[in-house]
Formats: structure tokens, sequence, C-alpha cells
């Protein structure tokens, strides 16, 4: 009964038996003599083949005696071809496929090898992700994989990291991608309910890299729209580390180093600040006047009375970052586990922020029978975080660097913190030292399968599993700061829980009929998540000491709620292939979300792709330049179910209240239609490999179009609301990822090998509801525009003379009428900006705006070398980005010279009388800047293509000769350089920034950021 | 058997799951209520109620904007901060797509919506122990201030109210539950809604309550508020018709003397006929918008020097209009920073300074003199002797800016009088603001926007 379906098959397809037979056993096993199950032995020239056992044990029989050879094959290793010499018994013994293209990839609900795939799937090893000195792991996804944009938002530790997979296919829902763990959907995002400037946390950031076997990006259609609903965005599979039938091995990694600020910006001295506030208010409004004329306090005395504080040498500071994991692996051929502990902790750059998270894993794998499988793969991870506020906020620490004049004293001589009276600045080092902001997560995830073998080749696989995350913030504002001085201090307490169920069942069927193979699976999946969060604030301490609202004697503000959302899925697939030369693979998901709208709960998504193998074609199999040359097409539809739990239901909310009493009032209309964001795609895809895969070329085509974009359609606000969220709007993107490999030496005690990555992409908005709107501070969304274009007015020059504002006001009254009419302003004085008049009509009006650029690379990537020769290994990853704008917002505010911010020293070559320059970043100091020469314009739009050697890495393992006296199996030794060097033109601190990294429709914006830091660490990885 | 077992209880243990999440795609709606099953008691509709006065409470309806960029507008508060968009009306450059114009709008409507929602579901509750026609009456009465405020804003003609070729503003009268409900309706005229609102109007007069406690309307606000749009309306009898009937209730009396500014720094003085409440867990920011940096607040808005000198000597409201001390400029009648003060939407001194007017519009010099020198008499001014009564309607504007000073009447006089000149407003478009261009594109040319925007 064993393998009676086999046998059916296999005799099916051996009709043409002689007379004259031989019967051939054995066992396959690695090199440590484990048995490889389900290695496949084929009989050379027939379609005549079994399956190893569990114990790796085959047999063939009745084989006609014509056949000389067997070919053993089993994924991630080597093939070998068995001459047959007459006995009946083989130890075979494979050895690890090397080749370059790993041979297995984790896909949607099971595995495949590389050659069979059909459609775009990236993976990235877990030894490169865990060597980098970062706190999660999609950040070490960056650069690594061709398609895949990775923007980490902020230098801050444990913050946001936005990972785009083929551009951007939604305006308001979400543009991540679904992240899976071994086969588990997880929560990612952020979790935070307090505002701290725009940077957020990052859910992903509880997992520790090191537990990291690999990541599987899925990429195109055909291979993520298994996942359906959440599929439109790409899919990124992790996969843990699992014991192996061998003897235990004792991982111990360990690094240490230090991280610091690569870059700083010289701002104006305290006499040159003062200097430059003078300026501007004579130039606003006559000589002779002193800034206390126009109620600006402290600034009429002598330039050179001020001190200097250099604010950024005050909050940035050298911090250290390290991370120690220790690991058991190991088992017998029945049980199999994987334990680890992780201690990881990282201060940032900038004083008053620190992430630290330890985390446990335990992999378990029980055969009960032979055909029975139990496991457990369970992790828990505490991160704890002290945040600052940063970015667009008046507290923030490198904000208020940055916009705290370089005149003000840390601390006044009475010992309080020093702060500018004409502004609302906070000070720096208050900013830092001052606040508790204090936030954890707890993050449980465990997961208990099942895996039955009914049939050979058939299984049936069954798993529960948990992603609870709680995440729990605290933040105190002391007297000593701006914000609690006013309320006698003020805190926050906050938490966030959710809880994911999910339960996931499939039968899956993998079969070859002599040449035609056959791999299926159908499934279900039901998926369940509860949120519930609390908020509370109090203000009025008894001092600064407790700092627990039970001290506050004002409660101001109390909020709870529980949310939830529900997803049941169906699910289908099915590859079939000829002789490994033609594959054709399709799959459906049927998918029903509570999200959506009656009428629209459940959507279809059909995928379908095929490969054609040429090189397993007769005339190139036995090709010696072309080791593999295959080309992939695939179409699917994929759908984006990232929108808020109930945005289809007409609401009636509470907290409209009045006298202290609970008030009700309607705030949300219903769409009962409301669905899917869908993408539809078409990919393509070549591969070729040359000279035994030393030279690999993959190149990949996509076009999609997402439709039914979820957009708030305006309505009139007569109405009593003000949108609605309906499915408009359509969005294109279209591009190409290359991928380059070679294996440039390839000696026993030498090896090099380069990897290039390039993206390029376009993407173009299509359809949009009602009319083109503004985000961000310069980012503006329109049909026929890149999500990411930035809009504004454009500098012509710096007016040298009044003669030429007196000529084009006349220009202006003529031209318009009007005997009042100007240019830009009845202010406009030489020094001043002119702007274009777009449109001719002799003024300057919002008319005269246009696109200037855009946020969108024209292509960027990655390249990685990888040299390893006599026990040393050197890897060198540079990274690139070409022809993205960004827009440096900081020096609207850091070059703005109009008011009582702190300003760069770049500002010293503005234009005066003395110094005509046509320089347009300088223009005149002016108080009030009544020409706005501040406006969204090119005067801020900057080039920010970079090249940046990412990260260095050189190690050495000792030889085996003094391994095996010291008793260890492995020993490392490292050292690696992050953001050593960077070459660009833009004049913020990174170019690497994204402030509103969370949103699509503002990238590439850059205001007052914390920076990357450039890394050193040492470090160590032994293995006993 | 082992096996067979096992495979048993895993598929038992599986369909067990499936059977579990039949409902899975039903997810329980727990933070609000689903609109198909709201206000369907008379708590739902009290409730309700009190969501249409949240909507009142609006930073951009009288939690501050509307009467704060009005006084801008008409010169009494000087912007001191850094909004550009307040700076538009501090410069009277008002443009269509100013934000706070877009945001009143809107905000008011919503207001609209809450009282149709309320005057809609009340009518279908039947229980013994609820009195439908006061709660229909509070949200009618606040419909008809809703639509009353919009006509002050966007409406009427630049020489004033119910003149000939008045425009008015869209009218939706019922609640809008869906996409299709909020189809965008055409401006009717001025007429029309002034029928429109002083039908709600007539019916909260008759039907509401005497009291309904501090803080809601009742009988003698909706005559309190008739009194303001008969005056708005130059209907000069009915207005004093009305602000006697208040007057003469007796529910009222003036604060004096020291009294004077407790008005402001206590709440809910005697005086007070309608006084939006605010409280610890229902703040408003405009203090914050007043008071400096130093003191916690963003010093957005100042009292004008205009306003200042407009005091006569020994004026009690002038400490309370323009302080002296720290902080400087500003006014005692917002002193809460943690967004606590209350707001005065109607009092007795109006009452008196409208039935003043009224009287002198029809010549009743004597009547008129009277009422306003109680008015000055509180404020420790002396009797004025004025018998002319032109005179005396000037008097009386006067006294008008000085006594609502930071609360808003100031434009509305200027609207209703169309003395324009006389806050240097040389356009006359702009006496009329323009509808949002938001609300004019989306409309898509069925709301017409007012003349000269």
């Amino acid at each position: 009964m064993k393998h009676f379906l086999v046998l059916i098959g296999l005799l099916l397809c051996s009709i043409s038996a002689t007379l004259a037979q031989q019967n051939v056993a054995g066992k396959v096993t690695d090199a440590n003599g484990e048995p490889l199950i389900g290695a496949t032995i084929l009989a050379t020239g027939t379609s005549t083949g079994v399956i190893a056992d569990v114990n790796g044990v085959f047999s063939l029989e009745n084989l006609p005696a014509s056949v000389s050879s067997i070919e053993v094959s089993y994924t991630g290793y080597k093939k070998q071809t068995i001459s047959l010499t007459g006995v009946n018994y083989y130890d075979i013994i494979l050895e690890i496929s090397e080749e370059l293209l790993d041979d297995v990839v984790v896909i949607g609900y099971g595995t495949a090898s590389r050659k069979e795939l059909t459609g775009s799937v990236s993976k990235v090893n877990g030894e490169t992700i865990s060597r980098l000195p970062v706190t999660g792991l999609d950040q070490a996804l960056q650069g690594q994989a061709a398609g895949v944009f990775v923007t980490t938002s902020s230098g801050t530790p444990g913050s946001s990291v936005a990972l785009r997979i083929r551009g951007i296919a939604s305006i308001t829902g979400s543009s991540q991608p679904l992240y899976v763990i071994d086969g588990v959907p997880i929560n990612s995002g952020s979790y935070s309910q307090l505002g701290f400037g725009n940077q957020t946390t990052n859910a992903l950031a509880d997992l520790n890299p090191a537990d990291v076997e690999s990541i599987e990006v899925l990429k195109d259609a055909s291979s993520a729209a298994i996942y359906g609903s959440r599929a439109s965005n790409g899919v990124v599979l992790i996969t843990t580390k699992r014991g192996k039938n061998k003897q235990t091995t004792v991982s111990l990694n360990t690094y240490y180093g230090n991280q610091e600020v690569w870059n700083t910006i010289p701002t104006t001295t305290g006499p040159e600040y003062v200097a430059l506030i003078q300026e501007g208010i004579v130039n606003r409004f006559g000589a002779g006047r002193l800034p206390s004329q126009s109620n600006l306090r402290n600034l009429d005395n002598d330039p050179s009375t001020y001190p200097t504080t250099d604010w950024q040498k005050e909050i940035f500071q050298t911090a250290p970052i390290s991370q120690t994991d220790l690991s058991f692996a190991g088992g017998d051929e029945k049980t199999k586990f994987y334990v680890s502990g992780s201690y990881f902790t990282q201060d940032g750059t900038i004083k008053g922020s620190s992430f630290n998270r330890y985390s446990f894993r335990t992999n378990l794998e029980n055969l009960v029978s032979e055909r029975l499988k139990f496991g457990l793969n369970t992790s828990f991870s505490r991160s704890n975080s002290n945040r600052i506020n940063n970015d667009n906020n008046i507290n923030g620490v490198l904000s208020t660097a940055i916009l705290l004049g370089s005149h003000i004293p840390i601390f006044n001589a009475d010992g309080t913190y020093g702060k500018d009276a004409n502004s609302s600045v906070e000070n720096p080092v208050a900013a830092y030292k001052e606040p508790t902001n204090e936030n954890f997560s707890n993050r449980l995830l465990s997961s208990i399968y099942g895996e039955y073998t009914i049939l050979d080749g058939l299984t049936f696989r069954t798993s529960v599993n948990v992603d609870y995350i709680y995440f729990r913030e605290f933040r105190f504002s002391p007297t000593t700061t701006n914000t609690g001085a006013g309320t006698n201090g003020t805190g926050n307490e906050a938490f966030n829980a959710e809880l994911n169920l999910i339960n996931e069942n499939y039968f899956s069927y993998a079969k070859n009929f002599g040449k035609f193979g056959i791999n299926a699976l159908v499934g279900a999946s039901f998926q369940n998540s509860q949120q519930e969060f609390f908020f509370g604030q109090g203000e009025n301490f008894p001092g600064n000491t407790i700092k627990t609202l039970n001290a506050a004697s004002v409660k101001r503000d109390v909020t709870s709620g529980r949310t939830e959302w529900g997803l049941n899925s169906y699910y289908s697939r099915l590859v079939m292939n000829w002789d490994q030369k033609y594959y054709l693979s399709g799959s459906v998901r049927y998918d029903g979300s509570s999200r959506f709208g009656e009428n629209n709960r459940w959507g279809v998504f059909p995928a379908v792709s095929g490969a054609w193998r040429i090189s397993e074609e007769s005339f190139l199999r036995d090709n010696k330049i072309i080791s593999e040359l295959k080309i992939k097409a695939g179409w699917g539809l994929r759908g984006n179910q990232e929108i808020g739990n109930f945005s289809s239901r007409a609401l009636i909310s509470a907290g409209t209240n009045y006298l202290q009493r609970a008030g009700l009032s309607p705030t949300q209309l219903g769409n009962p239609d409301l669905t899917w964001e869908e993408r539809e795609d078409i990919d393509l895809g070549l591969e070729i490999a040359l000279f035994d895969s030393r030279i690999e070329l993959l190149t990949e085509l996509y076009r999609g179009t997402t439709r039914e974009l979820l957009l708030n359609r305006p309505l009139v606000g007569s109405s009593g609301f003000t949108g609605i969220t309906e499915n408009i709007g359509s969005i294109r993107n279209e591009g190409m990822d290359i991928t380059f490999r070679t294996l440039n030496i390839n000696k026993e005690k030498f090896t090099w090998s380069t990897s290039l990555n390039l993206s390029f992409f376009r993407n173009e908005i299509e359809t949009l509801a009602g009319t083109p709107f503004a985000a961000g501070f310069a980012s503006w969304v329109e049909e026929g525009q890149p999500l990411g274009a930035f809009r504004g007015y454009e500098v012509v020059k710096v007016f040298q003379t009044q003669a030429e504002i007196d000529a084009l006001n006349a220009t202006a009254k003529e031209r318009t009428g009007s005997t009042t009419a100007v240019y830009q302003s009845t202010l406009t004085r030489p020094g001043d900006l002119m702007f274009l008049d777009i449109n001719s009509d002799g003024v300057i009006t919002s008319a005269d705006q246009k696109i200037l650029g855009d946020a969108n690379a024209d292509f960027f990537g990655g390249i990685t070398n990888n040299i390893s020769a006599f026990g040393f290994d050197l890897s060198f990853f540079f990274q690139f980005s070409v022809g993205n704008n960004v827009y440096n917002n900081t020096n609207a505010f850091a070059e703005g010279m109009n008011g009582t911010f702190g300003q760069f020293a770049s500002v010293k070559n503005r234009w005066t009388p003395e110094n005509p320059t046509e320089n347009i970043r300088y223009p005149r100091a002016v108080f009030g800047d009544p020409n706005n020469n501040r406006r969204a314009s090119n005067r801020f739009l900057e080039d920010g293509s970079y090249l940046r050697l990412k990260n260095i890495s050189l190690g050495y393992r000792l030889p085996k000769s003094v391994l095996s006296k010291l008793h260890i199996n492995n020993a490392r030794f490292y050292v690696t350089g992050q953001n050593l060097l960077t070459f660009t033109e833009y004049s913020g601190f990174d170019p690497e920034v994204s402030t509103f990294a969370v949103t699509n429709t503002a990238p590439g914006t850059d205001f007052l950021t914390f920076p990357q830091a450039r890394v050193m660490i040492a470090g160590l990885n032994l293995e006993f | 058997m082992k096996n067979k077992l096992l495979y048993i209880f895993l598929f038992a243990f599986s369909i067990g799951l499936f059977s579990a999440c039949e409902d899975n795609l039903e997810a329980e709606l727990e933070t609000a209520l689903d609109a198909s099953t709201g206000f369907k008691t008379k708590q739902d509709v009290d409730a309700a109620l009190l969501g249409c006065y949240n909507a009142i409470q609006s930073g951009n309806y009288y939690g501050l904007r509307f009467w704060a960029l009005t006084d801008i507008y008409a010169g009494s508060l000087t912007h001191t901060g850094t909004f550009p968009s307040f700076a538009q009306f501090a410069n009277r450059s008002l443009l269509a797509d100013n934000t706070e114009i877009v945001n009143m709008w809107n905000s008011i409507y919503v207001g609209v919506n809450r009282t149709n929602n309320v005057i809609a579901s009340a009518e279908t509750v039947e229980d013994p122990s609820f009195n439908k026609n006061n709660a229909i009456g509070e949200a009618r009465f606040l419909r008809a201030f809703h639509y009353f405020n919009l006509l002050y804003l966007f409406g009427g003609t630049p020489n004033g109210f119910n003149q000939s070729g008045g425009v008015g503003v869209p009218i939706f009268s019922t609640p809008t539950l869906s996409a299709e409900n909020a189809t965008p309706k055409a401006r009717s005229t001025e007429a029309e809604v002034w029928s429109f609102l002083l039908e709600d109007l007539n019916f909260a007069v008759a039907n509401l309550n005497e009291s309904n406690g501090i803080g809601r309307v009742n009988k003698n606000t909706a005559n309190a508020l008739k009194a303001r749009i008969h005056l708005a309306r130059r209907e000069w009898a009915d207005a004093e018709a009305a602000a006697n009937a208040v007057i003469t209730s007796n529910k009222y009396t003036l604060l004096t003397g020291a009294n004077y500014a407790n008005m402001y720094l206590s709440k809910n003085s005697t005086e007070t006929i309608w006084e939006l409440q605010f409280d610890a867990n229902n703040t408003n920011s405009i203090a914050f918008f007043y008071y400096p940096t130093a003191n916690g607040g963003r010093n957005e808005v100042t009292s004008s020097t205009t306003l200042k000198n407009l005091h006569e000597t020994g004026d009690l409201r002038l400490p309370v209009n323009v302080t002296t001390g720290t902080p400087a400029n500003k006014t005692l009648k917002y002193t809460r920073v943690a967004g606590e003060d209350n707001v005065q939407i109607i009092r007795l001194a109006e009452m008196y300074l409208i039935r003043a007017e009224a009287a002198a519009q029809q010549n009743k010099a004597d009547a008129a003199l009277a009422d306003l020198n109680v008015i000055r008499n509180r404020a420790g001014l002396g009797a004025l002797a004025i018998t002319d009564s032109k005179e005396l309607a000037i008097a009386i504007l006067k006294e008008r800016v000085i006594e609502f000073a930071h609360e808003g009447l100031r434009w509305f006089d200027i609207r209703r009088t169309g003395d324009f000149a006389s806050v240097g407003i040389t356009q006359d478009f702009r006496a009329l603001l323009p509808i949002p261009q938001r609300e004019v594109d989306t409309a898509a040319g069925v709301v017409a926007q007012n003349t000269g925007y």
C-alpha cells in the first residue's frame, strides 16, 4: 500500500520494460551521513524513478539491463550520476550545491528549486543579514535585491523602514509588503500612539536577524498572488533556522562597535547669527531699526558680545552598538531542534535615543511516525527603546539643535536652560535630557503545526499560529521642558496590543509521472486579528519626581478601544512541468475580508505563469558555454486590504461630548461597495547562466496597474461630510530589475564573486478622485505625474537692482490692468528672488507653480564583492541611487534668513549689496520674508543621488588545524564598517532620508531628520 | 492505528477551526455605532443633541475661528502670529482657497447635518417620557443658528441683509446618510434661507422649555436669537419685541461694577443667555492662540490698538478687553491656557443694545438712550444725553464694538450696516466671504462662487 500509487505511476511509465532486468538499491546521505529524505533517483535515459525514504533508502526494481547509470538529485545538493557497476547496493553521498543561485527557494506555501521558478523571487541568505549591524531584518535587505527599495527613514534606533517592492502600488493604503515568518503572516508597522514628529516605530525590529536562515522576496504577481488580498506590495518570506539531524552545534556570535554621525553641518556663530537678524530687521524696516522695535528681545546688542553654542556638538555622540547571540542546533532521526537567545543593544548617535532587544527562539520538530510530523516554532522578544522627539517638531532634539540660534547658551547664569525669548523652540539639551520617552514591545510568535503524509507525494499540513504584540509607551514632560512648563508636567501612558490568530491548512501533492511532473496545492486559511488600545494623559504633577499618571491632578485625556478584522481564504496552485523543460503554473486565491463592504467582500486573485528552460533542449543541453537559459512570463492579480477595519461602514462615533456628558454624532458615510485595491501585472524574465553558472544574468521586466485605489472622493462640505472612501484611482508601475553575478575566481583557496543588482522603475498616477492635491512640503499628487513628484515655483535669479523690479511691476500693471498690481510683492527689493511667471500674466500667483522633479531614482541598486582567500574573507557592498530629488525643507528654515531660527553657516554667502551674488540659494536676509523667498521652489530641491560604501567587512577564519586543537568547529573574527564612504552632492545630513517614510505621497523629503550613522564593529563567530 | 487516530484528530481539529471561523468576516464594531443602529431611543437622541452642541465647539466655529477671524477682519484683533491663512484676514486679501474658510464652512455644515439627524430620528422615538418637541426644538434652534451664521458670513448683499438680490447658501434639511444624499445642492437665495431658518426658529420659540439647564438653549435663547436676526434683517419692531421678551422674562441680570469681569473669570453668570461650555475634558485653544509662548501660548492674535483707543477713560471694560499686565494686550475674556474658557454666544447686554438700536431706528430716542445708558452705567461710564436718533444709533454701534470685543459681533455689525470703509475694506465684494474653492470645485458648477473671488 505504501507506494501503491507510485508504483502504478511507475508501472504505467515503464511499460517498455524488457525481459532482461536488474535491481538497484542504496542509501542517499549528505556529507555528514544524514539521510536525504525525498532525494530523487532516476534511471538515466528512462522515466523510471523513486524517492528516497525517511532513512534515505531507495530501491529501483526491474530496471532494463540497458540502464547503465542512475541520476541522484536533491534540492540544494549537486546532482550525481552513478555508474551502475553491477552491485546491488550503493551508498551515495551528495555534496551541497555551491552554485551561485541557491537552488532551493521558499515560495508561498512550499519550496521550489530555483530552476523551476516561473515567477520572480529574490533570496537573501541569513548569513548576509546577521552580519550587518542593523536593528531589523528589513533594514538588512537594503540594496540586496533588485526591485526592492528600502528607505530607512532616519537614524533613530528601531524606527520605521519603508520597503517598496517594484514601485508604489497605493496612494492612501499601505505600500509595505506582507511579511510571513515560517509560513505565518505577521504584523508589521508602527504601534505607537504618541507623536514624536514624523518618526514611527517598527514592529519588525522585534525580530532577531540572527535567527534568520533566509529571506525570500516574492516580487512579481505570479509568485505573490497566492497571498491574494495582501500581496499587492509583494511578500517577504522569512525562514528561521532549524536543527539538523546531527550532533549538536553551539554557535556563539557577537559583535561590538561604535556609531557616529558621519556628517555635521556648520552653523553661524552667535555673533554671525545676531548680525544676520539685525541685518534682516534693517532690510525690512529701514536703517537704524533695532530688533526690539519689532518685538524681538535680547538682540539689540553689538553682535560680537554674544556667545556661541555648537548645538550639533552638544547632541551628537559616539554611540555603542552590540549584539550577542547563542544558539544550539541539532537533533536525531526523530527530533530536531534549534534554540537561540540573543541580546542586541544600540544607542543612537543623538543623545537620549537607544534601543535594546532580547529574544529567544525555539524551533522543534518531531517525527511521530514515518508519516506524521509535529513541530513548534516559537519566539519571544522584548524590545525597549528610549525615543526622542524628532523631525517636524519644535521639541525635537536634532530639530531644536538646528532651529535654535547659536547665540543661546546651554544654560543661563541661574542654571536654567537657555531659551530664545523670540521663538518657541526648545533647548536641545533639555530636549534630550529632560523628557522621559520609554516604550517597550513584548512580542510572541508561536506556531504549532502537524504534517501528515497521506500518500507518497500527498501531504496535509495544518498549523495554528499566534502573533501577539503588546506595545507600551510612557512619556513624561517635566516642568523644565516647554511642553511641561505650562501644565506643571504632562504625562502620557499608552498601550496597543494586537493578537493575530491564524489557522492554515493545506494539502500538497508532488509527483513525477515520467517526464511529466506535477506539484499541486489546495488549502484554506483563517485569520482573525484583535487589537486593543489605551491612551491616557495627565497634567499637573507634584514636581518632576513622580511621573506616573496616578500623580497627575488633572486627568486630561483617556481613551481606549478595541477593533478587529477577519480574513478567510481558500487557495490553490498547480505547477506542471514536462521534462523539466516546460513549466506552467497557475494559482488562485479566494479571499473574504471583514474590512470590505458586504457587497464586495470576496475577491478572486488568479495568476498564471510559465517558463521554458531552453538550455534543457537537446540543442543546448550539452553546450559547454550556456549552463542555463530560461525565459519566463507571468500574469496575476493581487489585492491590498490594508485600509481601516471599518472604512466601509457608516459610523456614529462617541466622543462629541458636551457638558461633561457623552455625545454621539455621525462621522463616516458607509460604502457597502468598498473593495480591494487590485494590482494587475505582467512580468517577463530572462535568465542566463554561462560557464557552469560562473556568470549569471537575470533580467526581469514588469508592468503593472493598480486599480480600484482607495481614495477619499471629496464631497461638498455642505453635506456635512467632506469625503467618502471609494475605489477610484489607478496607478501604473513599470520597470526592469537586473541581477548580474559572476564568480570571478574559483580556486580552492581563493574565491571572488561579484553581484550587481540594478533596478529601474517608473510610476505614474493614471486616475485620481477630484483635483490634484499637495502632500508633505512640496510633494504633489496629480494625474499623469509620478507619486513623489515635487511641485513649486522656479527661481529665475536674485534681483540685483530696483530697476529690474520696477520694470516687472510695470508689466504687471499693464498685463492685469490693475494699478495696484505688482510682480511678486510690494516689498520685493534687490536681493530677493525672482520667480518665473510661467503663465506670463505678469504676476506671480499660485498658478505659476510647476512640477520640479520627483523623488524616484532613475535607477538604484547595489554591488557586492565577496573575496575569500587563505582563511580571510572580504566583502564590500556599494549602494547607489541615481537621479532622485530630495526636497530639503530643513534649508527652508536653516537657510531661510527670515526670522528667529538658527542658520547654517552657508548663509554667510547671502546676497548683500557688497556681495551681489546670483546664487539662488542665498538671497538677502529680510525679517518676515515679505517676498516669500522661502516658498516651495527649486531653491530647496536637490539632487539626491549618491554612491555609498554601505558595508565593508573583513574576516578571518582560523584554519582547521588550529581549530581541532581547540576543539572548536569554526572560528571567525571580523570587522565591519557601515556607511564609511558617501559620495553625494546633497547638502543635508544624509541623502538616504525620508521624513515621511511611511506615507506614499511625500517620499524624498528631508526635514530635520536624524541622519544615518557611520558604524564600525568587530565581531566573532564561534561554533562548537 | 496510532497514525490513523492522529490523522482523524488532526482533521477534526482543523474542521473545528473552520467552523469557528464562519463569522470571522463579521468584525464587531466596538468603538463606534453602526449608523444603521443609531439614535433609536430618547437617550440616543439626547446624546446626539449633545453632539450638536459639540459641533459648535469646534476650533473652526465658536471654539475660536468663527469669531476670532471675523474680529481680525473687522480690525478688533491684530494678527501677530504665523498662520498665512490668518494673515489673509488681517490683510483683507482673502482667497477662495483659504483653509480657514473651508474649515469654517465645513464645520458649520457638520453642525447642520447633526441637527438634521436629530430632527429626523427624534420623530421616530415613541417614548411617553420623551419630551419630543423640546428635543426637536433644540435641534431646530441650532439648525436655524447655523444657517444664520452661514448667511452672515457667506450670504446677503454688500449692503446688508434682507435686501434685494441677496445670495444664500445650499440648504440641506435632511440627514446625509449616504453618498447619494451628499449630492451637491445649488445655493438657495437669501430669502429662501431666511424663511427656512425662521420657520425653525419659530418652532423653537413655540416648543422649547423655559429652561434646559446651563449651556443649552431654551425659549429665551430662541427669542434672543430672533432679536439678533431681526436686527440683521432691519426689522426693528420685531427685533425690539424679541429683545424685550428676553429682558422682561427677568431671568437674567447684568453684572455691574467690579462684578463685570467675573462674567469671564467665573462662568455662567446671571447675564448669560447662552454660554458655550468648555471644561478640562472638552477644551478649546482660544487662550492658547492669544497667549505668548512664554505663557504657554502661540501669540497668534492680540487686541488691536484701534480697539484699545475706542475706550473712554474709566471704562471698566478696558482692562478686560485689553490687558495691561502680563501678558499684555490680550483679554481677560480668555485666560485659561489649558482651554477651559467658556464662550459667550448670547448675553443680556446684547438684548439691551438691540432693543436700544431698534428703538433708535424707530425714532424712539428716549427708550434707546435709556437702554444704552444701562450698558454704559454698568461699565462705569457716565450716561449720555443724546436725543437725536441717528446719533444714538451711531453711539449704540460704537458701544457694541467695545461691549462685544472678542465675541465676534463686530463684523456682524459691519455686515448689516454696510460700513466697510470704517475698517478699511474698499472692495465691495469682500463684504461676503468667498465660498470655499473646494466646495465650488467639488460641486462642479452647482455651487456658485460669490462675486469678485
